[in-house]
């Protein structure tokens, strides 16, 4: 390589920060003769993730939180939960007060009186369910990195546009894997009985069907919502900050432990227990797992002139290359901030499995051309790889 | 005397009287003792005429062994520390640092990030210490500055960070009249550098208060990498060419003579 | 009200959960003040680990051992509702780094500090906009340091201290009325947890101090006897405050030990209250400050074994690299 040629007399480490892109690939490509194998400079295989470790419930003023350190990345997730009153909320007396959440919880009563015969059993879906959690913003999810986790955020400013994108995301990925059941976050109200309690739960089957809203009447109605409020703070920032937010998230969510909660009729409030025997977890759906990657192209150009996509010719080139064992490009699992900063092309793999079965939840790519439907299959057998590894990760914290 | 000092000092540990010592970066005095100003190990500088008192030091650096090439592909053991730049290096009684720094008289490399009629901006990427640039073949001796590979791994980055990372940098300019030591009134800024090369410069002035003062009048000082407008990394073919190894055209630069 | 750059809970706003527990009277509730086990001159033990966070030149992390009350809820949870807290917390330094171009000539190095909570860091929701008293904390933090780091040695540079509170000490045991005391004294357990943490991340980014300062914290409490009473005031070092029925005075102090230096005194409530009320003259301010600087003296110990310990570690690398 003509880079290496006048930067001989220099050490590895002022090597790495004068012309980081020629020592990347200098560590991706090493010379024929030299029998070393392709490895990146952070003694990685393209394919290998950061030493992850995760622990949670440290935190006092939490109703959960976990912390997750992967590599040198470390984000620190607490979990809040507060009431929001349904009075409070303006548009509820008009649409929901008691119409549609029927089935829902005579369901729940069902379960609860059958003991776990039906807990295994797949709930079906409730259109309402979910438009709760989104329509009354009931999770909370902010991820801040103005703590110095790095140089170049300032703390004290604003949310940058990298931590704004980021909670988004994670709300997006809280919303559409739907992995809080809005059913964990209600508060219902049970209005005494006026007798004959036995007769009414006899009928209670025959009247669903007939009269919906008299049936919510007597099952209760919802008082409150639990609004979890989940904050991230990037503790230390060191590339792939995604990961690690929302595996701290994961891991969060399932430390946290709700209290028993009910509408308090004297104080016109709703009144928590703190008997810890009666709080309860979160029941999520699912464990999905996120899994970052970066594109390093061996051409320095192809950042910076990188207007034109390529034509079919170049194509042709570079698989031809590919052939001949040639390496032009190189995808990286869980790029460190060395790496991110020396590739525009980015992919995010969100997979969860259901009865040993993959279910992709998220792909996402941008910033390039070099991932195609081919290699972004084999990131998926990556992730589900990545899958494995924080479960039991999580399982063990 | 010497061997009732420790080998690990930290910042306050009383070092000894400066009746036998003297002071050397890395420590204070106070009440007529030297006290250690930061973590790391205590030197002691023992010249050669017994009659000067001998200089104790804490350094900033760690002596390590990095691998031999830089495109080799072992980097340094992990440390947990980040320091910057340069201490007093045993082996020449060099001009005592007690900063990191860029000083007068430092070689410093630096990418172009603006050339102008009159000036050239630079930030400041590496201030190489004074046994780097006299010992520039042997890399073992060059334990400096910014060296943990990990801090630069892990640091260099995110887009966003990208756009401000020069701000983070120290900013210096090098003046139409400091690039080359003859025909002065002949330079021609385009001519000399381009943004984004990487260009090894001297300390002349520390400045104002936002920018330090380089030269590159000296032959060994000047553009040591550089891209040619094709994107090819270019080797440089005399003093003021370098030529791209794809294209084959040459491109002007006032270039360092290469090692 | 709201926040475009941040993600809005619902418009209505949110209320705290309220404990039916916490709705009872006070009386039925007191007994479960948590008890300070320590001895009065007792340290609880702290940990201190530097160098944690790579991207930064210097950092540190430091943790307030659990008080009894809170380890055994913590291994055998009793409620829902925390007895107390234990200091937590993350420091990093950046730089030393060019000025913003805006600012103007400095022969010194010029120090900023930042010190924020993180939203549940303490009993009630923090908010993600620095308040009066994070910034006061601040201000606090950063006198106590610049009487410390040798400013001179780094011409025209910036250094920035950033602190981020994970976990925050209680001001007062949660049971009591909030507008039972009038001093959120948490704070001062804060600022000294912030001034350790701080030193040993300076020390670490390799930043010349006279000393290792570090920060301490002592108070005059009257604690309620068996009887229901109130005892005699006593002073007490590394307060817990909810721990007391009530304090009267406390004081934080960043020491310098190898110089025998105070650079920060920050104390707060009336002493001579304390005094007045008994004969005993050992409860006036220098008392105060005295046991102040002597739980300094304890944090110190940490404080030089975590930096000693990472200094070690860096030489042994020298060694190491020479043999090699």
């Amino acid at each position: 390589m003509a880079s290496t040629a006048p930067s001989l007399t220099l050490p590895p480490s002022q090597f790495a920060r004068l012309q980081p892109h020629a020592y990347l690939l200098a560590h991706l490509s090493p010379p024929a003769s030299s029998n070393q194998p392709s490895i990146r400079a952070n003694g990685r295989a393209p394919s290998q993730f950061r030493t992850t470790y995760a622990n949670t419930g440290s935190l006092t003023h939490t109703n959960g939180s976990a912390v997750v350190r992967v590599g040198d990345t470390t984000a620190v997730c607490g979990v809040r939960a507060e009431i929001l009153p349904t009075d409070d909320i303006a548009s509820w007396s008009v649409s929901h007060s008691s119409s549609s959440n029927t089935n829902k919880r005579r369901k729940i009563i069902k379960s609860e009186n059958e003991e776990e015969e039906e807990e295994e059993e797949e709930e079906e879906e409730d259109p309402n369910e979910e438009s709760h959690i989104q329509d009354l913003n009931l999770l909370v999810p902010n991820l801040s990195l103005s703590t110095g986790c790095a140089p170049g955020f300032i703390p004290g400013a604003p949310p940058s546009a990298l931590a704004q994108s980021l909670s988004h995301q994670i709300l997006n990925l809280l919303h559409t894997t739907r992995l809080v059941r809005a059913e964990d976050l209600r508060v219902w109200y049970q209005p005494p009985s006026l007798g004959g309690e036995e007769l009414e739960r006899h009928n209670a089957e025959e009247q669903m069907d007939v009269d919906v809203d008299e049936a919510a009447r007597k099952d209760g109605e919802v008082k409150a919502f639990w609004v979890l409020y989940i904050d991230i703070m990037i503790v230390s920032m060191a590339g792939n900050p995604f990961d690690a937010a929302w595996a701290a998230v994961l891991a969060a969510l399932r430390d946290t432990k709700l209290p028993r909660a009910w509408w308090d009729v004297d104080n016109e409030m709703v009144v928590c227990s703190d008997v810890v025997g009666e709080a309860r977890k979160l029941t999520l759906r699912g464990l999905p797992v996120a899994s970052s990657f970066a594109v390093f192209e061996a051409d320095a150009a192809a950042g910076w002139r990188a207007v034109i996509v390529p034509d079919a010719e170049e194509e042709r080139l570079i698989e031809e290359g590919d052939r001949k064992g040639i390496q032009r490009r190189w995808v990286l699992a869980d790029p460190d901030g060395y790496e991110e900063g020396l590739s525009q092309e980015r992919a995010c793999v969100v997979v969860d499995k259901v009865r040993g079965k993959t279910v992709i939840v998220k792909m996402e790519k941008n910033g390039g051309w070099a991932l195609d439907g081919k290699e972004l299959k084999g990131l998926v057998d990556v992730s589900e790889r990545r899958w494995e590894e924080v479960k039991t990760i999580l399982e063990q914290c | 005397m010497t061997s009732t000092l420790p080998a690990v000092a930290i910042p306050g540990q009383r070092l000894g009287p400066i009746a036998s010592f003297s002071a050397g970066p890395g420590t204070h005095v106070q009440n007529a003792n030297i006290y250690a100003s930061i973590a790391g190990p205590v030197l002691v500088d023992a010249h050669p005429s017994s009659k000067t008192k001998s200089t104790l030091s804490v350094s900033r650096t760690a002596l390590r062994n990095p691998s031999a090439a830089p495109s080799s592909s072992t980097p340094p053991p992990p440390t947990t520390t980040t320091t910057t730049t340069s201490g007093p290096q045993p082996p020449k009684p060099n001009k005592p640092r007690y900063n990191t720094l860029p000083a007068v008289d430092s070689v410093v490399l630096a990418r172009v990030t603006r050339v102008q009629k009159r000036q050239a901006t630079v930030s400041i990427l590496v201030v190489l210490d004074d046994s780097v640039s006299s010992h520039p073949l042997n890399p073992t001796v060059s334990a400096s500055d910014n060296d943990n590979i990990e801090a630069i791994l892990s640091s260099a980055a995110n887009p966003e960070n990208h756009s401000s990372s020069d701000e983070l940098r120290f900013q210096a300019l090098i003046r139409r009249e400091d690039v080359r030591a003859v025909e002065k009134d002949r330079v021609v800024m385009d001519e000399m550098f381009r943004v984004g090369d990487i260009v090894r410069g001297s300390v002349i002035s520390l400045g104002d208060q936002s920018f330090y003062y380089l030269t590159t009048a000296r032959n060994d000082l000047g553009v040591v990498m550089a891209r040619s407008e094709a994107g090819n990394m270019m080797f440089p073919v005399s003093w003021k060419d370098m030529r791209d190894p794809v294209g084959g055209g040459s491109e002007l630069r006032k270039v360092a003579r290469p090692f | 009200m709201t926040d475009r750059r941040r993600i809005n809970g619902p418009p209505s706003g949110t209320r705290p959960a309220v404990f039916a527990s916490s709705l009872k009277s006070a009386s039925g509730i007191s007994t479960g003040r948590p008890q300070r086990e320590r001895q009065p001159n007792e340290l609880r033990k702290l940990f201190l680990k530097t160098g944690l966070i790579p991207s930064a030149s210097g950092s540190a992390y430091l943790e307030f051992e659990p008080s009894a009350s809170l380890a055994a809820a913590r291994s055998s949870p009793q409620s829902l509702i925390p007895p107390s807290s234990a200091l937590k917390l993350a420091c990093t330094v950046h730089g030393p780094k060019p000025l913003p171009r805006s600012a103007s000539f400095s022969p010194n190095l010029v120090l900023t500090t930042h010190v924020k909570y993180a939203p549940f860091a303490a009993r009630q929701r923090k908010g993600h906009i620095r308040d009066a008293s994070e910034r006061d904390l601040g201000v606090h933090l950063e006198t106590a340091l610049r009487g410390v780091i040798v400013a001179e040695r780094w011409p025209k540079s910036g250094l920035d201290i950033t602190i981020t509170i994970l976990e925050a000490e209680d001001d007062r045991w949660w049971g009591d009325a909030p507008d039972s005391h009038d001093a959120p004294w948490g704070m001062m357990n804060v600022l000294a947890g912030c001034i350790t943490a701080a030193s040993a991340a300076i020390a670490d980014a390799r930043i010349d101090c006279l000393d290792l300062v570090a920060g301490g914290v002592a108070a005059i409490v009257s604690d309620e006897t068996a009887e229901g009473e109130t005892s005699s005031p006593k002073l007490m070092l590394d307060t817990d405050p909810a721990e007391h029925k009530s304090i009267l005075s406390a004081c934080a102090v960043a020491y310098m030990p190898s110089r025998d230096e105070i650079t920060e005194i920050w104390l707060k409530g009336d002493h001579s209250k304390a005094s007045l009320g008994t004969d005993d003259k050992n409860l006036g301010h220098e008392a105060l400050i005295d046991g102040a600087v002597n739980a300094a003296r304890g944090a110190h110990t940490v404080l030089a074994e975590a930096v000693k310990e990472s200094a070690e570690r860096f030489a042994g690398l020298m060694l190491g690299g020479n043999a090699a």
